[in-house]
């Protein structure tokens, strides 16, 4: 990122690369709406553009990447007065047809499994994901959300156990 | 602090749910936008406003009827202007030639100091320079290039909106209708 301040638009795209499945996937989870979800990816990386002459090394910057994107989700929150959103069945599992018997309790499996994430609370969802999709430690999910370190592996001992749960139910 | 540590159960059905990544237009806008400079507004906007200032001066002297047997010499209505005015004047050309203020990422900026700056000096100084567009009438413009197939020209032009308006939000008609496809 400091590379690219300095006006390196290589260094750019090597962050863009290594940064942009797994931060697409933290806001489609997150969301659960393509099309929202594709606006605000950008807008995460517009917000990361923008700061390039001013960018300081306070953290590593997956953590400041992700604090964006989670500021971003939690502006969106509050505009839509924190309303869980529908799981819409987009990403899930085709239904279960003449497959073996194998196949569709995996698929059965799994459909659990995305239904128990979509069911989470935001925030522990997002305790989940910063920690799946960005590798992000507690102390790390603490400041990207901005809460405590107690909070935020709490979150994601509660996220972990639900959806260890989901797994256990087959 | 210790960690909690991975479940490779969990982690296993996660990366079960699929491995999605953004769509290449998508990339394109992002990386298309990362190439260009960041606009210094400064020197734009003060060259702008001495335009805007000189034109409507220019205009308003044209529109004076003449009144051949007077030899005073005409003067500018602006320039009869108490001292309070001119200096009230004077501080809107300033404010407009600031560079523009640096919100922090975090902070969403003000709707406001993401306004295109020469409209305020536009309000002060009369409607001489065509107004600025509108977000509505960018999105039309967009969705106008998409119902045409110029992707490249949406892709950028929609990236471009989006930084110029972060905090904007569009309706999901509207949203289809500038959407990468």
């Amino acid at each position: 990122m400091l590379a690219y301040g300095r006006g390196d638009e290589a260094a750019f795209g090597t962050l863009y690369a290594r940064h942009k499945a797994p931060l697409y996937r933290f806001v489609l989870r997150n969301l659960r709406d393509r099309g929202v979800a594709e606006e605000l990816y950008q807008e995460v990386w517009m917000r990361v553009i923008e700061a390039r002459g001013r960018y300081r090394v306070q953290a590593k910057f997956t953590t400041w990447l992700y604090t964006i994107a989670q500021n971003r989700l939690a502006d969106h929150w509050r505009k839509r007065g924190l309303k869980l959103v529908e799981l819409d069945g987009a990403d899930a599992p085709a239904p279960v047809g003449d497959e073996p018997a194998a196949r569709a309790e995996g698929r059965q499996g799994l459909a659990r499994f995305a239904a128990a994430l979509a069911a989470l609370p935001e925030a522990q969802r997002a305790a989940f994901l910063l920690h799946e999709e960005a590798g992000l430690g507690v102390a790390e999910i603490a400041a990207a959300t901005g809460v405590g370190e107690e909070t935020a592996k709490s979150r994601l001992r509660y996220a972990l156990a639900k959806l260890r749960e989901a797994l256990a139910d087959g | 602090m210790a960690e909690l540590d991975r479940d490779p159960r969990v982690s296993a059905a996660y990366r079960a749910l699929g491995a999605e990544r953004p769509p290449p237009e998508i990339d394109a806008a992002i990386l298309a936008a990362a190439r260009r400079r960041p606009v210094r507004w400064g020197v734009p906007v003060s060259i702008a406003a001495v335009v805007v200032l000189a034109v409507g001066v220019v205009m308003r002297v044209a529109q004076e009827p003449r009144r051949e047997p007077e030899p005073a010499a005409v003067v500018h209505p602006a320039l009869k202007a108490p001292a309070a005015e001119r200096k009230a004047a004077g501080s809107v050309a300033r404010e407009a030639a600031g560079p523009a203020a640096q919100a922090r990422d975090e902070a969403p900026p003000h709707p406001a100091a993401r306004a295109p700056v020469p409209a305020r000096a536009n309000i002060a100084l009369g409607k001489v320079a065509a107004a600025p567009e509108t977000p509505e009438h960018w999105l039309e413009r967009i969705a106008k290039l998409r119902a045409e197939g110029r992707s490249r020209e949406a892709d950028e032009s929609l990236a471009e909106f989006r930084r110029r308006f972060p905090d904007y939000r569009m309706s999901d008609e509207m949203r289809r209708r500038v959407a990468p496809r």
